[in-house]
């Protein structure tokens, strides 16, 4: 190598700190399955609610807004429901918004289980399934907080009390 | 007669005309001494007759494996029996190739052995021509398998000249302490080596016998729906137990020697109803191999080492560090291109991903990364000889992990149907 | 304190030589064969005070820090072996006890893309490269630029060497020997009475070679980390069915899904009884959307783009996507009914008509009747309270609730429930819950082709490895290296004849065993006959 033996040796060691720093930095630093985890922004969707009026999520940008996926086969899904509704109505003069996403099932079947109970909150429809594995769900319920900017601040799995629904609430209007 | 039946008579045939060349071979070693003829003509001459006889003994062995081939519709290399027959078919290729370079009928004396013990250890195995299931329905089956098969029987023949060297250059006469190592290390590898026969000796000898002994497992578990599942899983032994599963029932247990209950229970942490069967089994191999080491230091006298020693003198040390180099150098680009390579492509056509970590996977891998560290020690001058002669059979050990060991101990996606 | 580099031929070497670059003379006294690696020459000018950067570039140019390297990471791979990578803690916790949770902890659970591995593989690359550097340069520069004729320590301190005396004209042994030599394909060049002959020069950058595919190997898994270098999906699809690849504008249809199973007569005792798969493919067919992709409510314009037969072993490959079988289920699914209304007392049969089990229509005229589905359940049940709720989404037990209106029947409507499946019309009573209008009218499936089973679910994954080529190219070239390196030897003869006296050295890389033969067989065409074991001049195999 001779004389070029210094910058040679240079321009390789730097090559080794820079493509080993991002190799290591990437185990660190990403866990990137692509899921929508704390911290995250939210993956946008457009969904129909039983008007038939589209609603994205980008609509609500601005507003915190808790989105509850849901089922009528799923009874802490149907239990916590009741629970949803009375956050929305104490809440309803802020900027908030409860988007409650039925997982594909039939028309009819939503149709009946919300006219049986009075639900103001929007009901949007999923259909198959898209938006389910968009969001990566593996249990019902998931309830996803996220905040006015559109990351979300909490994921939880599985029914939810009005103590755990209120405790997150308050957490996402005051951010 | 079947094909499947030709080629069993064809595996016997080639199984024992291995042991003839294996007596031919120690008849040319050892019998040196006892010939009133110059020992180096005696030495040829029944090299000659034992080269022959092994290699009559392939052919039979290649028979075996291609009228299986043709009687079954597949290639033999599906389970564990077919898997290690193979092997030992490979290994008999590598010491001929070998020895057509080299030339000494010592390493016959100990490559032929290696090849009868793995053809024995394969017969333990259930025999059944297993279809083959959609995952393993591929050309790539006789591609990676074999070649990775051949690349490990190149290892084994490094491994025999790696322990001939040890037996050569360890000397019996010095009692200091490092020599007294030395000698411990040498004497433990061959108590493994009788430790497997003893294995093959008393599953046969068991199985001759008809031994059996059965078990039931409960096991109870949450599925996904959060149900509980209650499963009764039945276990067979055909060793008598010493080891009963965990938290298992007895249905019936054949009488041995007066013992019609099992003496102890798996620990719970060895999970599944198989793994008490798979702790019985190492149990009794290690206690058979060891009565059966014990006896020959009793008609021997001394330690086995110190037995095989004298006969090794007819060939240089030199010689044999550089047929356990030559071995595995030829094998390791053969390893790299089945167990590697192949295994990544095929591996990539069948799960969608052409590395998974998978433990056969990794340990392929280890086995790889240890041979190539043998490869890089050689460069320095003080790791050739003793020290490369026990990276020879500690990478051979590695490779019997990858195949058994992995199987045996560790579940994964790659198994084949154990004993 | 300085070394003495200037050999007694007059040339002057780097500090480090052992060997003169010019005439072969070792500079450092000794009785041992040769130290003969990369012919002798100083791999590297050593400084009275190394800066950092020698001293890292020191660190992994020695192949001792390697082989540690490699080590570690061969002891940490096997680590990962001990218990299943990839679960949660509860996982390990549950399985394996307290040994399991350790393992967990230590972050052993997910090892092979932790830091610490990647790190190592990091420095193993680094080594790859500055290893090689190091030492391919100056080797290069030593082959080069050969000296035919060599010293004479050099010659007779060979590891095979062979001295003698030779009869007749010194410069026609020489020839005569060379042309001997090149029917084994050396290279001989000749000066006078000195020989220099050499073959397979290219096998020593075997090595080099495989270190470059290794490298290039690792950048490609590196690669991998690329956004978007790498998708992966995986999707369920049943018989008949289409379905969106999730964040993608692919669409998969399930044309049709078969199993085939070993029959009796294949299986051995063993399996038989037991079901084998022989072969299952899904006959699929890929779809591009071109527009209305996302909309909700609006169906998805579709376009055609391939169509295969996708079996394990046989992906469905297009535009660097590949879809690949990995498995299935075959729990049986009711897709439809087609029933029919009779007319209990007069057994007259209307209809049929047709009921999806999913997102069917509301409102059926058949025949006299008219039907008004009020309410339906997939996987029918009574809670707690008795109140009528579905256990899934999955039409494991389907229920239908209708007001019928029609002759005989009130003219609001009575209510019908009705079960589609026998098993279920049996458990749940259905004529009873029906009570009166039971005995007027009856809705059922009328023979067996009127329903529909969707039996498969096909797992498909799709997956898209943009750097995967990479990495065979990495494998490929190391592969050539190591073949270059491991069957071919490199072998070089050299020998001066000094007044009828012949000296002569050999030397290989590899296999000396094959050098001394073929340097007897040399030596035997000019009729000097010797023992290959004879040249062995002790010392080193390499």
């Amino acid at each position: 190598m001779g004389k070029n033996r210094k910058p040679i040796q240079i321009v390789i060691l730097l090559g080794v700190l820079l493509l080993g720093g991002y190799a290591v930095g990437k185990t660190l630093f990403a866990s990137d399955d692509g899921r929508p985890a704390v911290g995250k922004e939210a993956p946008n969707f457009t969904l129909l609610d039983l008007n038939g009026q589209t609603h994205q999520l980008s609509d609500y940008k601005g507003k915190a807004v808790v989105v509850n996926f849901w089922g009528t086969f799923c009874p802490p899904c149907v239990t916590e429901m009741p629970e949803f509704q009375r956050m929305y109505d104490k809440y309803k003069n802020q900027s908030f918004e409860v988007l409650a996403i039925n997982l594909s099932e039939n028309d009819l079947t939503v149709s009946n289980f919300v006219a049986e109970r009075s639900l103001t909150y929007p009901i949007l429809r999923d259909a198959n399934r898209v938006i389910e594995r968009r969001y990566g769900l593996s249990q019902y319920p998931t309830t996803f907080f996220v905040n006015p900017d559109g990351t979300i601040q909490d994921i939880f799995v599985g029914g939810m009390s009005e103590q755990d629904i209120d405790s997150r609430v308050e957490q996402l209007l005051q951010s | 007669m079947s094909w499947i039946d030709f080629s069993g008579h064809a595996y016997l045939a080639a199984f024992v005309l291995y042991c003839f060349a294996f007596m031919f071979y120690v008849i040319s070693i050892a019998g040196q001494r006892w010939s009133n003829r110059d020992s180096k003509r005696h030495t040829e001459r029944w090299g000659r007759i034992a080269f022959f006889t092994s290699s009559v003994g392939l052919a039979g062995h290649l028979t075996f494996f291609f009228t299986r081939w043709y009687g079954s519709g597949q290639i033999p290399t599906s389970n564990m029996y077919e898997f290690m027959s193979f092997l030992a078919m490979a290994i008999m290729i590598a010491f001929t190739i070998i020895y057509l370079i080299y030339r000494k009928p010592i390493l016959g004396m100990f490559a032929t052995p290696l090849a009868v013990i793995i053809v024995a250890y394969a017969s333990v195995f259930p025999k059944d021509v297993q279809p083959l299931i959609p995952s393993l329905n591929s050309y790539w089956l006789k591609i990676h398998v074999t070649t990775a098969a051949l690349g490990e029987a190149f290892f084994a023949v490094g491994f025999a000249a790696g322990l001939m060297y040890l037996l050569r250059v360890v000397d019996y006469s010095r009692k200091d302490a490092k020599a007294r190592k030395e000698q411990r290390w040498v004497e433990f590898t061959l108590y493994v080596i009788v430790v497997v026969i003893g294995f093959i000796s008393i599953v046969f000898s068991f199985r001759g016998a008809g031994y059996e002994a059965h078990f039931t497992q409960e096991n109870v578990m949450v599925d996904e729906q959060g149900q509980t599942i209650t499963r009764v899983e039945q276990v067979q032994y055909d060793l008598p137990p010493i080891f009963k599963p965990y938290n298992s029932q007895v249905v019936s247990v054949d009488s041995f020697l007066g013992m019609n209950k099992p003496w102890f229970e798996t620990p719970s942490w060895m999970n599944g109803i198989n793994a008490g069967r798979k702790l019985n089994t190492v149990i009794w191999s290690i206690i058979a191999g060891s009565l059966l080491y014990g006896l020959l230091r009793l008609v021997f006298r001394k330690p086995l080492g110190a037995v095989i020693h004298p006969h090794m003198d007819g060939v240089k040390p030199s010689d044999l560090d550089e047929i356990s180099y030559r071995a595995i150098a030829i094998g390791f680009p053969v390893f790299t291109l089945g167990a590697l390579i192949f295994a990544m492509i095929w591996a990539n056509e069948a799960w969608g991903r052409f590395w998974g970590w998978d433990p056969k996977e990794v340990w392929a891998l280890i086995t790889w990364l240890f041979y190539s560290v043998y490869l890089h020690f050689r460069l320095s001058r003080g790791w050739q000889g003793i020290r490369s002669a026990w990276l020879a059979v500690i990478g051979f050990v590695i490779v019997w992990f990858t195949l058994i060991g992995v199987n045996l101990i560790i579940a994964g996606l790659h198994s084949y149907a154990g004993v | 304190m300085f070394q003495n580099t200037k050999c007694e031929c007059g040339h002057q070497n780097p500090p480090d030589t052992l060997l003169c670059e010019s005439c072969g003379k070792p500079l450092v006294e000794s009785d041992e064969p040769l130290e003969m690696r990369y012919d002798g020459v100083a791999r590297r000018s050593q400084k009275r005070n190394p800066n950092p950067l020698d001293r890292v570039w020191s660190f992994f140019s020695s192949v001792r820090i390697a082989v540690i390297i490699i080590i570690i990471t061969l002891i940490g791979a096997a680590l990962g072996t001990i218990y299943p990578q990839g679960n949660n803690a509860a996982y390990y916790k549950e399985t394996y006890g307290w040994s399991g949770e350790l393992y967990h902890k230590l972050g052993l659970s997910s090892m092979y893309d932790s830091w610490w591995f990647v790190c190592l593989l990091v420095m193993i690359g680094t080594s790859l490269v500055i290893c090689s550097l190091d030492r391919v340069l100056p080797l290069y520069r030593a082959l080069s630029k050969q000296q035919i004729r060599k010293h004479l320590q050099f010659i007779t301190r060979q590891k095979t060497s062979y001295v003698g005396t030779i009869e007749g004209d010194a410069e026609q042994w020489v020839q005569s020997f060379g042309n001997h030599l090149k029917r084994r394909r050396y290279k001989v060049h000749i000066d006078g009475t000195a020989l220099l002959a050499e073959k397979n020069r290219f096998s020593r950058w075997g090595p080099y070679i495989n270190h470059i595919g290794l490298i290039i190997l690792l950048l490609a898994l590196l690669a991998r980390t690329i956004p978007h270098w790498t998708e992966e999906n995986t999707i369920a699809v049943r018989d008949g069915e289409t379905v969106q690849v999730t964040g993608t504008d692919y669409y998969v249809k399930n044309d049709k899904f078969t199993v085939e199973y070993y029959n009796e007569a294949e299986l051995p005792d063993m399996l038989k009884q037991q079901e084998r798969p022989k072969l299952y493919e899904t006959k699929a067919i890929l779809y591009e959307c071109v527009s209305s992709c996302g909309e909700p409510g609006i169906e998805p314009e579709l376009k055609e783009v391939k169509q295969y037969d996708i079996t394990v072993n046989h992906p469905m490959s297009y535009k660097g996507v590949k879809l690949y079988q990995i498995g299935y289920d075959d729990e049986p699914l009711l897709q439809s009914v087609r029933p029919i209304i009779e007319d209990v007392k007069t057994g007259q049969q209307y209809g049929p008509f047709d009921l999806p089990m999913k997102n069917p229509k509301t409102s059926f005229e058949v025949g006299p009747y008219s039907l008004e589905l009020k309410a339906n359940y997939m996987e029918f049940a009574l809670n707690e309270e008795g109140s009528p709720v579905t256990k899934s989404r999955d039409p494991k037990a389907p229920a239908f609730i209708f007001i019928v209106k029609g002759p005989g029947l009130d003219e609001n409507g009575e209510p019908y429930m009705y079960f589609p499946l026998e098993k279920d019309k049996e458990r749940f009573s259905q004529d009873k819950i029906n009570q009166a209008i039971a005995s007027k009218i009856q809705i059922r499936v009328d023979g067996m082709d009127n329903v529909k089973f969707s039996s498969y679910t096909s797992y498909l994954l799709i997956r898209v490895d943009r750097a995967l080529p990479f990495v065979w190219v990495g494998l490929g070239i190391c592969m050539l290296g190591l073949l270059m390196g491991a069957y071919w030897h490199h072998r070089r003869i050299w020998l001066r004849i000094d007044e009828g006296t012949l000296s002569l050295g050999a030397h290989t890389n590899k296999n000396h065993f094959g050098m001394r033969s073929e340097t007897a067989w040399a030596l035997e065409q000019m009729g000097i006959t010797v023992e290959s074991d004879k040249l062995d001049n002790g010392g080193y195999n390499s």
